[in-house]
C-alpha cells in the first residue's frame, strides 16, 4: 500500500517532477541505443575479415528456460575451447575470445542474437546454440549474411532440408546416430519382435526411426511403438507396456531423465531384454550410475560420438582438464558430451581458419565443402556433405560393463570392445 | 414545468455528448494528431535505426503489437480472458508452411502473399473453438483455453504425416540479404496493425461494441436487455483471431520453421495478457503501448542481461512493481492521475477566480470526481 | 493385466499431484486467486529438500521440518506484500501478479542452482514391493502415505479448529465473513502460506520421483491448473479425486495406446467435462456475483 502511494505521490507532484522522469527515461533510452548498436546504415557493413587483434566467435546459449541446463554445458564446451586455443596460439595467431549471448530457449531472441552478433558485436565467426530447435533459425540468419554456421548439437533432420549451403554439423546427424546399433542387432539376431519408444523431439525421435526403418527393412517387426511427449511426467505406463510385449530387442529414443527413470521401471518390473539401446540417459556417466544403481548398469547400450575419457588423443585429455578445472568437477566422468560437440565445433572452425589462412567466410564456406577438406575433432573425424552433415562420424555405441563406459560399435573401428550380449539380468552381474 | 424537465430528453446525441464530455480528456482532433505522430515514429523506426539487431527486435515488436491488437478486440472488450489464442496463431504458422511447402512457392513476395490466408484459416478454427469454449466464463474459461491449446499442440505432435510431427516443417525464407530482410516484415506486421487497430476502433464505437462492454460488465443483464450474447463474443473472437493467424503466419515465414511446441505455447498466450493488462486492457491505446514497451524491452533484457541470468530477476521485479503500482494498466492508470491533476489545477483556478455562481455542468462534475473511473474504460 | 497396471501407476502418481494441486485448489476457494506459482512453489520445495538432504545428511523426509516453517513463511509474505494491495480484476490481477513472482522465483533459482537436473535420492528410492504380477513403487507409496497424511491434516484443520471455520466462512462468502468479525487478510495470508507449505511438500516427493529444474515448473503448473479446475476451483476433494482420475485416464491410454494420445484425451476429458458442468466435477455453482 504504501508503495504505491509513493509511486502515487510521484507522478502527482506537478510537472516539473514529472519531467525529471521523462527526462530520466529519455536518457536511459539514449543510453540503451548505443548499447544495442543503433547506428547508421554504413556502421554495419563492416570488412569481417578486420582483425583487430583477436578472432572473434559468437554464440548464442540457451541459459534460461527449457534448454538451460544443456545450454549451460554447451557454453562450458565453447569456454574450454577457448581457454584450450589460446594456449596452443589462438587462430591464426590471434587470441580467441567468444562472445556469447542467451536466448531463453526461444527461436525469436535466437534470431535477434544472431543478428546482434554479426551486425553488432562484429564477430569473425559464428558457432551453433543447443539443439535442433534453435540451430534451424540461427543457420538462416548466418545465411542471410553469408556466414558459416559451425555446430555439433543441432542434427536434426529438419536443419539439413532447409538447403542451406553455409551450417556444418561436426556430430554425427540424427537419422545416423543408431545405424551402426541397427546394423549388429541385424547380424547377431534373426527378425523378431523389436520394442521402440521415443519422446518427440526432433533430435531423438529420427534416431529410434532410423534404426525402425533399417530393421524393418531387415524383416524384423515392431512389437510396440510408443511416441511419448516432453511433458510426460509418469514413464511407468511406457515401461509397463514395453514390459508386456516380452521383446527381447528395446530401442528408446529417450533424452535425461526418463532414460533412467525408464530403467528403473523395467527392473523393478523384473522385465530383462537381452538388448537395451537408450539414446540418452546412459551417457551421463555419474548421474546414470546414481540413478539406476551400480548393478543395474552392465549391457545397457547407447549411441554417442564422444564419452567422458575417450581414447581420442591429446586434445581431448586436454580439453576434460580445462573443463574438470573449470567447472570443478570432481570427476572427469561427470562431464557431458554436450561440452565435447561444443568443443568440436569451434575446433573445427579453428583447423579450417588455419588452413585457408584468412577470415573470410566465403572461402571459409568453401574450404569446408571441398572433397579434400578432412578434419578431426575430439569426437573423431569430422568431413562434410554438400548438406552439412558429418559425413566421416563414427556413429559409436557404447556399453556400461562392470561400471566402466567401453566403445563396442563398429566392431572394426579402433579401440572397441567385444559386445557383451546377451545383457545379464537385472543385479545379477559383477560390479 | 412538466415540459422543462421532459427537456434533456429532446437534446440531440451531439449535445448530450457535449455535455457530459469530460473536458479533461484530450480532444479528438489531439488523438488523432497523436495516433498520426505515432504511426509517424513506428513507420521513421527502421529507417533511422537501420541497424538488423534493432530491427529484428523491431519486427518481434509488430507481430507482438499486431497480435495484441487483436487480442484485445476479443478479450479486452468482453472481458474474457484468453491464454488460449496461441492456438490461432499456431494454425497461422501451419497454414503458411502447408501452403508453402505443396504449392512450391519459392519467391520472397508470394510468400509474403498467401499471409492473410493465415488469417483465415485462424479466423475459421475460431469458431468450433469458439463454440467449445464459450460456453463457460472467468477463471474457468481462462483454463479451458489453455487446455484447448494444448490440445492443439498435442495434435500437432500426433499427425506427423500432415505437420511433420516433432521433426516440425521447413519454411525456406525469402531470398533477401540481412540488411533488408527484416524491413517488408516490419512494414507488413505494422500496416496489419494498423488495420487491426482500425478495426478494434470501430467496434469500440459500433453497438456490437457496446454490447461487448456490456457483456464485460454484467453478462446476465446483457442478456436480459436482448443482446445476443454468444453471438456478438463469437464475432469478436473470430475477428480477434484473424490476425492473431496474420501474426503467425508472418512468424513461420520470417523465422523459417515450424514446430509444435514454439507454434503452440503457452508463453505466447501469456505474453498477450500482460502486455494488454499492463497498457491497459479494453483501451484501444493500452496493448499498443504495453505491446511497445514490454516487446522491445524483454528482448532488449535477455540480450544484455541473459548470459547473467539476472534477467528473469530483473523482468520479473519491474513487472510486479507496474502492476501494483499501475493497477488498471499503464495508460488507464495515467490518464487517471493526469486528469486528477489537471481537475486540481482546475479548481484552484477556479477558487482563486472566486466562485462565480455555481455553474455546476455536467461537464464539471465528472471532472470533480475524477479518480471515479469513468465506466467506459475504452476511453482513452 | 496391463490396463491394471496402468491404474495402478495412476493412482499412486494421482495422490502426488493431488497433494501439489490441493494447495492451489484452497487458495483459490478462499480468494479467488489462481497461484500461478505453484509450479514454481513446488520446485522452490524441492531445491529446499534437495539442499538440505545433501547438506545435511538427513533423510528426505526429515526436511520437511525445515522446508515447510519456511515455505509457509514465504506464502504468508506473499499475500501481505503482493496479494492484499489489488483492489479490482483481482482474479486476473492475482494470477498476473503471482506470474511475475513465478519469474523472479525462477530466476533466483536458475541464478543459484544454474539449471543442471538434479534429484533428491534415498536409499530405497529403486525398488518396489510387488503383488501379483503389479508392482508398487517404493517412492510412490511413500508418496502416496505423506500424501494421504498431509490431505487428512489438512481435513483437520478445516473441519475442526476455528482458523477452519474462519477459513470455510471466508469461501462460502467474503462479505458475510467480514461481516461477521473475520481478518479476511489474515485468513488469506493463512491460507496462501498453507497451500505453498503442502506445494513444498509436493515438492519434495516430486524431486524424489523426477529429476528436476526450475523450467519444470511450467509443466508443473498446466497439469495442476487442468486437475483443479476439473476438481471444481476451491474444492480440495475435487482436486484429489481429478488427479487420481486424469492419472488413471492418461496412464491406462498410454498403456494400451499412446503417450501422445493420453497426454492429448487428458485435456480432451478436461474440455468435454467442462462444456457440461463448467464448475467441474466438485465445484460450487458460480453463486458469488462478478
Amino acid at each position: 500500500m504504501k508503495s504505491r502511494q509513493l509511486i502515487g505521490r510521484l507522478w502527482a507532484t506537478g510537472p516539473r517532477r514529472r519531467g525529471a522522469v521523462l527526462a530520466t527515461a529519455a536518457a536511459v533510452a539514449a543510453m540503451a541505443a548505443p548499447a544495442l548498436g543503433a547506428g547508421t546504415a554504413a556502421a554495419h557493413v563492416v570488412r569481417r575479415d578486420a582483425l583487430h587483434g583477436v578472432v572473434t566467435i559468437g554464440a548464442s546459449v540457451s541459459l534460461s528456460g527449457d534448454f538451460s541446463a544443456t545450454g549451460k554445458t554447451t557454453e562450458q564446451g565453447y569456454q574450454a575451447f577457448q581457454t584450450w586455443a589460446n594456449e596452443h596460439g589462438g587462430i591464426l595467431g590471434h587470441k580467441v575470445v567468444f562472445k556469447f549471448l542467451s536466448d531463453g530457449s526461444s527461436p525469436t531472441q535466437v534470431t535477434t542474437d544472431y543478428q546482434k552478433l554479426i551486425t553488432v558485436t562484429h564477430v569473425n565467426f559464428l558457432v551453433g546454440p543447443y539443439s535442433t530447435l534453435l540451430t534451424k533459425p540461427a543457420s538462416e540468419v548466418a545465411n542471410r549474411y553469408h556466414m558459416a554456421l559451425v555446430e555439433g548439437i543441432g542434427g536434426g533432420p529438419s536443419v539439413f532440408e532447409a538447403g542451406l549451403h553455409n551450417v556444418f554439423d561436426v556430430s554425427a546427424s540424427a537419422v545416423y546416430q543408431g545405424i551402426s546399433f541397427a546394423k549388429w542387432v541385424a547380424k547377431v539376431y534373426k527378425p523378431q519382435p523389436v520394442a521402440y519408444a521415443a519422446i518427440t523431439t526432433p533430435f531423438n525421435e529420427p534416431i529410434v526411426t532410423g534404426i525402425k526403418n533399417y530393421l524393418d527393412s531387415k524383416g524384423f517387426t515392431t512389437a510396440v511403438y510408443k511416441v511419448y511427449p516432453l511433458e510426460t511426467a509418469d514413464f511407468t505406463p511406457i515401461a509397463s507396456a514395453i514390459a508386456a510385449t516380452h521383446a527381447k530387442i528395446v530401442a528408446i529414443g529417450s533424452q535425461p531423465p526418463d532414460g533412467e527413470g525408464l530403467i528403473k521401471d523395467f527392473v523393478s518390473s523384473g522385465y530383462n531384454p537381452t538388448v537395451l539401446f537408450e539414446v540418452s540417459g546412459p551417457d551421463q556417466g555419474t548421474g546414470f550410475v546414481k540413478a539406476v544403481g551400480k548393478q543395474n548398469t552392465t549391457g545397457v547400450m547407447w549411441p554417442n560420438t564422444w564419452y567422458p575419457g575417450a581414447n581420442e588423443g591429446v586434445v581431448n585429455t586436454e580439453m576434460e582438464k580445462i573443463l574438470e578445472k573449470e567447472i570443478h568437477v570432481k570427476s572427469v566422468s561427470l562431464l557431458s558430451a554436450n561440452m565435447a560437440e561444443a568443443f568440436s565445433a569451434a575446433q573445427t572452425l579453428r583447423e579450417a581458419v588455419d588452413h585457408i589462412k584468412s577470415l573470410t567466410n566465403a572461402k571459409l564456406i568453401a574450404y569446408m565443402h571441398s572433397s579434400k577438406a578432412k578434419f578431426t575433432s575430439v569426437q573423431g573425424p569430422v568431413c562434410f556433405k554438400s548438406t552439412g552433415q558429418n559425413a566421416c562420424a563414427t556413429p559409436f555405441v557404447f556399453q556400461w560393463q562392470h561400471s566402466k563406459q567401453l566403445q563396442v560399435l563398429p566392431s572394426t573401428a579402433a579401440g572397441s570392445s567385444k559386445v557383451m550380449n546377451p545383457k545379464p539380468k537385472w543385479g545379477q552381474s559383477k560390479y | 414545468m412538466a415540459v422543462a424537465e421532459a427537456a434533456p430528453e429532446l437534446l440531440s446525441p451531439a449535445e448530450i455528448d457535449r455535455a457530459f464530455r469530460d473536458p479533461f480528456s484530450p480532444s479528438k482532433r489531439t488523438k488523432a494528431t497523436s495516433w498520426i505522430v505515432l504511426l509517424a515514429v513506428l513507420t521513421a523506426f527502421p529507417l533511422v535505426f537501420t541497424n538488423p539487431a534493432v530491427t529484428s527486435i523491431g519486427v518481434f515488436t509488430m507481430f507482438f503489437l499486431l497480435a495484441v491488437v487483436g487480442w484485445n478486440i476479443f478479450s479486452g472488450y468482453s472481458g474474457y480472458i484468453s491464454i488460449g489464442h496461441a492456438v490461432y496463431y499456431g494454425f497461422g504458422q501451419y497454414t503458411v508452411a502447408l501452403l508453402i511447402m505443396h504449392l512450391g512457392i519459392t519467391s520472397g513476395v508470394s510468400e509474403l502473399a498467401i499471409v492473410p490466408l493465415a488469417g483465415l484459416a485462424g479466423a475459421a478454427v475460431a469458431v468450433p473453438v469458439g463454440l467449445l469454449v464459450l460456453r463457460v466464463r472467468r477463471h474457468t474459461f481462462i483454463v479451458l483455453t489453455i487446455a484447448v491449446m494444448f490440445i492443439f499442440q498435442l495434435l500437432a505432435f500426433n499427425f506427423p504425416s500432415i505437420t511433420g510431427g516433432s521433426t516440425g516443417l521447413n519454411v525456406t525464407p525469402p531470398p533477401w540479404s540481412g540488411n533488408d530482410y527484416n524491413l517488408p516484415f516490419y512494414y507488413i506486421a505494422l500496416g496489419t496493425a494498423a488495420i487491426g487497430l482500425l478495426t478494434s476502433w470501430a467496434v469500440r464505437r459500433s453497438k456490437f461494441g457496446l454490447g461487448l462492454l456490456a457483456i464485460r460488465d454484467d453478462e446476465d443483464r446483457a442478456k436480459g436487455l436482448g443482446i445476443k450474447v454468444t453471438r456478438a463474443k463469437l464475432i469478436a473472437l473470430v475477428l480477434s483471431a484473424f490476425f492473431v493467424g496474420i501474426a503467425g503466419g508472418l512468424y513461420a515465414i520470417f523465422i523459417g520453421q515450424v514446430f509444435p511446441q514454439f507454434a503452440f505455447t503457452p508463453f505466447y498466450d501469456l505474453y498477450l495478457a500482460v502486455f494488454a493488462f499492463v497498457g491497459g486492457l479494453g483501451t484501444l491505446s493500452g496493448p499498443v503501448f504495453g505491446a511497445l514497451l514490454l516487446g522491445p524491452l524483454q528482448q532488449y533484457f535477455e540480450l544484455q542481461f541473459g548470459a547473467t541470468t539476472l534477467y528473469l530477476i530483473i523482468y520479473g521485479v519491474l513487472f510486479v512493481v507496474i502492476l501494483l503500482a499501475l493497477p488498471r494498466g499503464i495508460v488507464p492508470s495515467l490518464a487517471d492521475r493526469y486528469r486528477t491533476f489537471l481537475a486540481s489545477r482546475w479548481r484552484r483556478a477556479e477558487e482563486r477566480r472566486g466562485v462565480e455562481g455555481s455553474g455546476v455542468t455536467a461537464g464539471s462534475m465528472i471532472a470533480s470526481a475524477p479518480g471515479a473511473a469513468p465506466a467506459e474504460r475504452g476511453g482513452s | 493385466m496391463l490396463v491394471l497396471q496402468g491404474i495402478v501407476d495412476g493412482i499412486l502418481a494421482g495422490a502426488l499431484y493431488a497433494l501439489m494441486g490441493s494447495g492451489l485448489t484452497l487458495v483459490f476457494g478462499v480468494m479467488e486467486v489462481i497461484n500461478f506459482a505453484q509450479g514454481i512453489i513446488v520446485v522452490l520445495g524441492a531445491y529446499f529438500t534437495y539442499t538440505f538432504a545433501s547438506h545435511l545428511g538427513v533423510d528426505p523426509f526429515v526436511t520437511l521440518l525445515l522446508t515447510i516453517p519456511i515455505m509457509f513463511t514465504l506464502g504468508y509474505a506473499v499475500y501481505m506484500l503482493l496479494l492484499r494491495p489489488i483492489k479490482r480484476d483481482r482474479v486476473i490481477m492475482s494470477l498476473l501478479v503471482m506470474y511475475a513472482t513465478a519469474v523472479v522465483i525462477e530466476g533466483v533459482l536458475d541464478l543459484i542452482f544454474g539449471g543442471t537436473l538434479v534429484e533428491v535420492t534415498a536409499s530405497y528410492g529403486t525398488s518396489s514391493v510387488h503383488l501379483g504380477s503389479l508392482d508398487f513403487p517404493n517412492v510412490y507409496l511413500l508418496a502416496f502415505g505423506l500424501s494421504a497424511v498431509l490431505l487428512a491434516a489438512l481435513y483437520w484443520i478445516l473441519y475442526h479448529t476455528k482458523f477452519g471455520r474462519s477459513l470455510r466462512a471466508t469461501t462460502q462468502n467474503l462479505t458475510a465473513a467480514k461481516l461477521v468479525g473475520i481478518n479476511v487478510d489474515h485468513v488469506s495470508a493463512l491460507t496462501l502460506g498453507i497451500g505453498v507449505g503442502l506445494g513444498a511438500a509436493g515438492g519434495m516427493l516430486f524431486g524424489m520421483t523426477t529429476p528436476f529444474n526450475a523450467a519444470s515448473s511450467y509443466d508443473l503448473i498446466s497439469r495442476l491448473l487442468v486437475i483443479v479446475i476439473l476438481g471444481g476451483f476451491g474444492s480440495v476433494w475435487g482436486a484429489g479425486v481429478a488427479a487420481i482420475v486424469m492419472l488413471v485416464i492418461e496412464d491406462v491410454v498410454a498403456v494400451v495406446w499412446s503417450p501422445v494420445w493420453g497426454q492429448t484425451i487428458f485435456y480432451l476429458v478436461l474440455a468435454l467435462v467442462l462444456m457440461f458442468r463448467p464448475q467441474g466435477l466438485f465445484g460450487r455453482r458460480l453463486a458469488r456475483a462478478q
